[in-house]
């Protein structure tokens, strides 16, 4: 019999938040510094994560397989087939996503901030901090984002991760395995799971974020 | 403190010149009006005295000091504590009322600055909209906001860009009655389009745009 829909839930949501999470820090960390360099740079790179939000995430699956496997760059690390893995590729799925949603609002609120910041003579570090206060909001929904797309994807968690039950089986890979073996209500089953886990946990804190933060 | 533009030009596109060639000097206290039609150049030249923006050609002067030309961002940070400028529209942050109005005090003072944003909130009768989401409030009443967040300050140069507009009539007062008070210390710089009667009354010296090149 296969392993708890339970096992597998938490599973796919802490393998998924964590990428989400670093996913996010990382698209913050570029955001921040993009704000300070040349027009140029700021296109350049704007491109290419728009490019990048659609990227198949078999791709990206393929890639890190091919890092992580034992004769690859980093195979040392044995790595593959590990939650690991599945964190590194999904982090890298959701990048382009939790940067793009981001950096638009972060640009426009920092003009503002700015004007404050010289208006009445305070640092930078007061403007550093409210701009991210400015924008809570939105680096809240970017951080929920990212870990839509990260706990719905399959490339990665397949390719990278092995789908292996107990260990690496997440919830998309679980789907994938009981439709292939005719195990049609079950995959039912986690497909709604996999669903409403994702309203489940956004909704409520958005709705929470919205209390704190306020329109 | 000292203040001194000379032969300030200034280009927001490198062809037309909004300001060519302005000669001025504050240093002593008092309320400086500068008045002049839409379009004349009193809001750019108020963000070069507040040291916001850098003018194209000419010299910014701080008690002798050439502002633009110095590197050290914490000398120019400590001078620049002392010119604050508040904009013609209300700039204004998601939040409270009072988070507004506490902003900057908050930042220079983190211990002591309740009382005075009690004091000003009270004397402007905003109290009943302390805790009022600052995008829920009036036009008028956001300004209020702004005017006071920089007021509390205590700054040795004020700039207030067209600060009646949206105001009622007792706020008007009140802060006209605020702004002789601390003009016998500070320097006060008020762009206005309109010359108002009472500010005409307690003015020291009128600049008007646009000004005569020389
Ligand atoms: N940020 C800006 N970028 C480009 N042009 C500007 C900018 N700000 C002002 N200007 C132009 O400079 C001129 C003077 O504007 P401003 O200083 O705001 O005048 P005033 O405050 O007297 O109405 C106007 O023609 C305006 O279009
Ligand atoms: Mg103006």
């Amino acid at each position: 019999m296969a392993e708890s829909i339970f096992d597998l839930t938490l599973r796919s949501i802490y393998i998924s938040s964590t990428a989400a999470a670093i996913s996010f820090l990382l698209a913050l960390i570029i955001a921040l510094k993009l704000l300070d360099s040349s027009d140029k740079t700021r296109s350049i790179v704007i491109g290419v994560f728009e490019a990048l939000v659609g990227v198949p995430t078999t791709v990206v699956g393929l890639l890190i397989y091919m890092l992580l496997s034992p004769r690859g760059p980093l195979g040392a690390l044995r790595l593959l087939y590990t939650p690991i893995a599945i964190i590194i590729g999904e982090t890298l799925v959701a990048l382009p996503i939790a940067f793009t949603s981001m950096f638009r609002h972060l640009q426009s609120a920092r003009y503002n901030v700015r004007e404050l910041i010289l208006a009445l003579g305070l640092t930078r570090s007061d403007e550093r901090s409210l701009l991210l206060r400015e924008t809570a909001p939105i680096l809240l929904s970017s951080y929920f984002i990212s870990f839509a797309r990260a706990i719905g994807e399959l490339g990665v968690a397949l390719i990278a991760g092995g789908g292996i039950e107990g260990y690496t089986s997440v919830l998309t890979t679980a789907i994938a395995l009981q439709t292939s073996i005719g195990n049609y209500e079950y995959a039912i089953q986690l497909g709604c799971v996999l669903i409403s886990i994702t309203m489940l946990i956004i909704i409520p804190l958005r709705l929470l974020g919205e209390r704190v933060y306020g329109a | 403190m000292e203040l001194k533009l000379i032969d300030v030009w200034h280009s927001y596109n490198g062809v037309n010149y909004v300001l060519r060639g302005v000669n001025i000097a504050f240093s002593k206290p008092g309320v400086y009006v500068v008045i002049g039609p839409n379009g004349s150049g009193k809001t750019t030249l108020l963000k070069i005295i507040a040291l916001m923006i850098k003018p194209t050609k000419g010299t910014v002067l701080v008690d002798g000091v050439d502002y633009w030309s110095l590197r050290d961002e914490g000398l120019k940070n400590n001078l620049k504590k002392n010119v604050v400028y508040v904009h013609d529209k209300p700039l204004v942050f998601r939040g409270s009322v009072e988070y507004n109005i506490s902003l900057g005090i908050k930042s220079r003072n983190p211990w002591e600055w309740s009382k005075v944003v009690e004091y000003y909130m009270s004397r402007y009768d905003i109290l009943n909209i302390r805790s009022e989401s600052v995008f829920k409030i009036s036009t008028g009443q956001a300004k209020i906001v702004t005017i006071l967040r920089a007021l509390l300050l205590g700054p040795k140069i004020l700039l207030l860009d067209e600060p009646f507009t949206f105001l009622d009539k007792d706020r008007t007062r009140l802060l006209l009655e605020d702004i002789v008070e601390l003009s016998k210390e500070k320097v006060i710089i008020i762009a206005t389009h309109y010359m108002y009667r009472e500010l005409d009354e307690v003015k020291n010296q009128v600049i008007e745009l646009p000004l005569l090149t020389q």
